[in-house]
């Protein structure tokens, strides 16, 4: 966890009227003072807020979200059932052989923004308790954070995420660990 | 909060009533503050899961004796929850926890107090976020990013993070304000 504090006329501008600078500038405090909630701490992930289960059926997905999405064909998720856009299936590299996980993607909300659901299995935490991070990448690289995790002891971890971005703009995904860009598990 | 929501004091009598729905969202709206509570009274992930468990179930059994004259909610709540953590700990002290009590390097007992409730009331607030200006909240204030860094992580505009993230401060002033009269 950063130990660099963040500046309040950075995060929010100058132009503020005063009454309303100073009640944001209570909360600028006040968030500092409370620390990073569960899932972003260093001990922590969110399982109280642990969704439920689901299964879906797998199919092709390119053609649904466009043309240049994926277009290794690791997605091989489509739509499998009420609110579920699409299933992305993740894989070990060859030196993390062994892990595997499904993407759920369920539909875009109003704001724009995709909710998802990722299920790891064979990811066990990392040494140092460094969260885990889901990217959007293109052209090979990390391009878009999605979300971090801790992963359980016993290998297996469910948890929600989200994608605030034009899913067709990008072309796979990969998990890594907190200031790495080695991917762990890729599409 | 919308102001059609009910409040916690509301949800707490409905609780007291039977209500699961109730329940449901008063766990929806607290899971988070009960577990950071739990963590930062703990220190040990699995054991404050176990905590922030008892904890909801203290919550269901003791609702009746929430008196909505003496005060809002969040009190309640905070209360019942911290004692439930409390109560567990003495059934299965850790030493490594049982250190924060002791004197030297940490915070005196107020002070460690009045930073539990400030991180409760917070991380409940933080609820109210809508999605896509959460994560601005996470990365500017616990992530260390400056702000061009989250606007290239997200891939939005510099001036669409200043403006999520002065939007995302005053509903958490909204949400803040009831709780901190």
């Amino acid at each position: 966890m950063s130990e660099r504090r963040p500046n309040f006329d950075d995060l929010v501008g100058t132009d503020l009227e005063a009454g309303e600078r100073a009640r944001l500038l209570r909360v600028h405090e006040l968030l500092i003072q409370a620390g990073p909630p569960p899932e972003l701490g260093a001990d922590a992930t969110v399982v109280a807020l642990r969704p439920r289960r689901r299964r879906v059926a797998l199919a092709g997905l390119a053609a649904a979200l466009g043309v240049g999405l994926f277009a290794t064909g690791a997605i091989v998720g489509n739509r499998g059932g009420p609110g579920t856009f699409a299933v992305v299936t993740m894989t070990g590299t060859a030196y993390t052989t062994g892990l595997n996980a499904s993407l759920t993607i369920f539909d875009v909300d109003d704001a724009g923004n995709w909710p998802m659901e990722l299920e790891v299995e064979g990811l066990e935490p990392s040494p140092d308790r460094r969260p885990f991070e889901l990217w959007l990448t293109r052209k090979g690289k990390l391009a878009a954070l999605c979300g971090s995790f801790l992963a359980e002891a016993d290998g297996r971890t469910v948890v929600p995420l989200n994608a605030p971005y034009r899913l067709k703009d990008f072309d796979g995904w990969v998990v890594v660990v907190e200031g790495s860009e080695s991917p762990l598990l890729t599409t | 909060m919308h102001a059609s929501e009910p409040s916690d004091g509301q949800l707490i009598e409905r609780v007291a009533s039977g209500d699961k729905r109730a329940f449901e969202e008063l766990h929806r709206r607290y899971a988070r503050a009960v577990l950071g509570l739990a963590l930062r009274r703990l220190g040990d992930r699995g054991r404050a899961e176990d905590a922030s468990q008892e904890a909801f179930v203290a919550i269901w059994r003791s609702a009746r004796t929430y008196d909505p004259s003496r005060g809002s909610g969040a009190p309640w709540l905070y209360a019942v929850v911290r004692n439930a953590i409390t109560d567990g700990l003495r059934r299965t002290p850790n030493p490594v926890a049982e250190l924060e009590d002791q004197p030297g390097g940490e915070p005196d007992p107020s002070e460690e107090a009045e930073a539990s409730w400030t991180a409760w009331r917070v991380h409940r607030a933080l609820e109210v976020l809508p999605e896509h200006e959460r994560p601005v909240v996470e990365m500017g204030y616990w992530r260390g990013l400056s702000q061009s860094e989250i606007a290239l992580q997200l891939g939005i505009p510099l001036g669409t993070v200043k403006t999520r993230t002065r939007s995302a401060l005053a509903r958490l002033a909204d949400a803040l304000e009831g709780e901190l009269r």
